[in-house]
């Protein structure tokens, strides 16, 4: 009998997998050279100094994660019972924005209030009290800005899982007169206890590879994580033998961490729509502490903005606009940055589309040869969370001196491919669940309609998916238009980008100019963030 | 006319397979039921190509169709749920009965519509299936039905979540296009009630075969 029906897809998926097999090949190359060039150098490194930046990267991040975690989860229980009060519903979608901040301007709005000359200094010297001094910098700055980064985009995730309890469970606390704190602890710990455990995963593997925060804030080698060790070991030292060693270990410890990570990333995903039920009113300790807790949070969270607001409308925008520099690292960061979100998409379509054709009963043999080709898919597009984007820069920075002598030859293509593959992963996340599931929810009617190729692509994929392809264009255009790590190796005078213009301002202390370039990033950033979904979600009505 | 003869299915994680053997005639409705887990939408998935059959035959109308794949078959399948592309209109979901490119000219767009007024639907042609409550919905997937014109019609299920009014006059519509058309039916339904009321035949789905309802009734009664 003639089957061959049931397995026609493999032409369809041969795009995804030569995508994911690419990867693979490219992430394995980015080891070999820096091995290769460790093993060249002969390796003589003084561990003391390796570890010891090790120790304290651990210890920064741990610290970091902590602090987030706490703060995060306070917001957003905090939050999901304070469901009526002016503004939240712009800080809500605020706190999402921490995600695509370029840390930069993070940094700088901090040093605003926080600083020495800042807000908060001002208003100590206005009353005559003890001022911030030098709290923003060193390990206090560091924390301070991993707490303003990761703690927001926390609260967010923890506050949906919230928003969506049953609410025959909290119908069911209040009818047997459970305490906040017995409530938290039987209704709502349990909904959120996953996503707590991956979130702080996620986080602390943000804290760990921290380049652009601790390189500004740090302020003393103490403080270094692995990243600016590297950092400093290529383009200040010019010890490659110290860098290859530090990309290797930080490469080794990514690894085991995404490893341990995933394990705990097991969601299920059954998010129901979100409650109407009013909450009855707490007692009243708890509903201050909710209060106080949204009020500190809200100062502390919204006043580096305004800072990067304020000090960007008092930059002198007309010179600046005519500076060739400016120019130069305007167009170079729009243009990458398009086309890096143009090629996360066009990656994240292919990889989850063929995963989703291995998976699918429909349409090949579940055998073990689908099945080990599908995690093979899988393990491609997530293999780029354990190599940080300063050492998948070094890696591209050394096969770029293999093949030409000008290695700032390669830079623009370096930076593209590089910002693609960091976007990849969180592109995959939101990707390919919602192209599963359009698949499950989908697939019979389709194949027994007929409706197949460009057809099935117009009419059920499109419209299904163009929401999460928005938010995918938008993640990425925004990481790649912030990133200060691949470009920290391959910047030089003839080629820049913004974040990495910024960066030469602060060290020449132009703080005019810095503003301004601030208050642009800050401005593009969350322009497209919020209005790019909000275009692809409304461009298929038509 | 549909004949299953032989037709076999063994899950990989399971032991016990299904065995089918089965004739419908044109203009009959055979209803089946049976246990949850029993093999009713697996028969009907056999018939409609979404699975691949071990062994036996599958003819319509006289005809070979187990080579064929699923939107060749002579075959039209309504499930329990998810008939309809939600957020396409009730029309273009039934346009896509007539081309699945949903590149209708005039002609075909007004055999839509009729199929449409058949099911008593015409005021909601423009509306957006998802827009539309699970008896509509399941109305338009039959009017699709319709347009497709095909001999075989499976129904997995498809008003079991439906209230009982509305599960009536969907099964009096059913009835009514089934003698209409000439049509082979198949009604998988978990409520032999169904059956009693529509059905000309009745067959019982018990270890993995078919056993017709009077002889099963009359087992359990002893």
């Amino acid at each position: 009998m003639n089957f061959s029906w049931l397995r026609r897809s493999p032409a369809s998926s041969l795009p995804g997998l030569v995508a994911g097999l690419s990867l693979i090949i490219l992430a394995v190359s980015v080891f070999a050279v820096i091995y290769s060039e460790g093993a060249g150098q002969g390796l003589t490194v003084d561990w003391a100094p390796v570890l010891s930046v090790l120790k304290m990267t651990f210890f920064q991040a741990g610290l970091s994660t902590l602090l987030s975690m706490t703060l995060g989860l306070t917001l957003a229980w905090s939050l999901s019972h304070q469901r009526v009060f002016p503004g939240r519903g712009f800080l809500v979608s605020l706190l999402s924005v921490s995600m695509v901040m370029p840390t930069l301007v993070a940094v700088l709005g901090l040093v605003s209030v926080f600083g020495r000359k800042g807000w908060l200094s001002q208003l100590a010297d206005l009353f005559g009290g003890p001022g911030p001094g030098t709290f923003v910098y060193g390990l206090t700055g560091i924390l301070l800005a991993h707490v303003f980064l990761n703690a927001p985009f926390v609260a967010r995730a923890l506050l949906q899982r919230l928003d969506r309890l049953p609410p025959d469970r909290l119908k069911l606390s209040a009818s047997l007169g459970l305490s906040p704190w017995r409530q938290f602890c039987i209704v709502e710990w349990p909904a959120v206890k996953t996503s707590f455990y991956a979130l702080s995963a996620t986080v602390f593997l943000l804290c760990f590879t921290s380049f652009a925060i601790v390189l500004t804030l740090g302020g003393s080698p103490a403080f270094n994580t692995l990243e600016v060790a590297i950092y400093e070991a290529v383009k200040l030292e010019f010890d490659l033998a110290r860098a290859v060693t530090l990309a290797m270990v930080q490469v080794l410890v990514c690894a085991g961490l995404v490893v341990l990570a995933s394990s705990l990333r097991n969601d299920d995903g059954s998010l129901g729509v979100v409650s109407r039920v009013s909450l009855w009113p707490a007692p009243v300790g708890a509903r201050v502490l909710q209060v106080v807790t949204i009020a500190i949070f809200a100062l502390f969270y919204i006043s580096p903005f305004l800072a990067v607001l304020w000090d960007g409308a008092l930059a002198d925008f007309g010179r600046l606009l005519h500076e060739a520099a400016f120019h130069k690292a305007l167009v170079s960061s729009l243009c990458l940055a398009t086309l890096s979100s143009a090629l996360t998409v066009a990656m994240a379509l292919a990889i989850g589309g063929t995963k989703r054709t291995l998976g699918s009963p429909l349409r090949v043999e579940l055998n073990w040869g689908s099945r080990t080709l599908s995690s093979l898919l899988s393990f491609s597009g997530a293999i780029y969370l354990a190599v940080p984007s300063l050492v998948l820069g070094f890696g591209f920075f050394l096969i770029a001196r293999k093949l030409t002598a000008d290695v700032y030859l390669l830079a623009p293509v370096a930076l593209l491919l590089a910002n693609c593959l960091i976007a990849l992963p969180f592109a995959l996340v939101i990707l390919a669940p919602a192209m599963e599931k359009s698949a499950l929810r989908y697939d019979r009617l389709a194949f027994a309609l007929g409706v197949r190729g460009l057809a099935r692509w117009r009419l059920v994929e499109w419209p299904g998916l163009r929401r999460e392809i928005g938010l995918v264009a938008a993640l990425s255009f925004c990481f790649s238009l912030g990133d200060l790590g691949v470009i920290a190796l391959f910047g030089n005078r003839d080629f820049a980008t913004l974040p990495w213009l910024l960066y030469q301002k602060i060290g020449s202390y132009r703080t005019d100019d810095a503003a301004g370039i601030a208050l642009l990033l800050l401005g593009l950033t969350l322009a497209v963030f919020f209005l790019v979904p909000k275009f692809f979600d409304r461009g298929g009505d038509a | 006319m549909l004949e299953l003869q032989g037709l076999s299915y063994v899950y990989q994680d399971e032991q016990a397979g299904y065995l089918f053997d089965l004739t419908a005639v044109a203009g009959s409705i055979v209803g089946i039921t049976g246990r949850s887990g029993a093999g009713k939408s697996t028969c009907l998935e056999l018939i409609a190509g979404f699975l691949r059959p071990d062994d036996g035959t599958l003819k319509a109308e006289g005809k070979d169709i187990l080579h064929l794949p699923p939107e060749q078959r002579p075959v039209t399948i309504l499930f329990q749920k998810d008939n309809l592309f939600e957020h396409l209109s009730a029309q273009d979901n039934v346009a896509l009965g007539i081309n699945p490119s949903l590149r209708l000219n005039q002609n075909q767009w007004s055999v839509v519509g009729q199929a449409i007024a058949k099911v008593g639907l015409a005021h909601l042609a423009k509306q957006k299936a998802a827009r539309l409550s699970g008896g509509e919905q399941q109305r338009i997937a039959l009017a699709r039905s319709l347009v497709r014109n095909k001999p075989v019609l499976l129904l997995d299920e498809p008003f079991s979540a439906l209230d009982s009014e509305t599960r009536a006059e969907m099964l009096l519509l059913v009835r009514e296009i089934v003698t209409e058309r000439n049509l082979t039916c198949l009604m998988v339904s978990h409520d032999p009630n169904d059956c009693s009321q529509v059905a000309d035949h009745h067959v019982v789905l018990k270890d993995g075969r078919f056993h017709l309802g009077s002889e099963v009734q009359a087992e359990q009664r002893f």
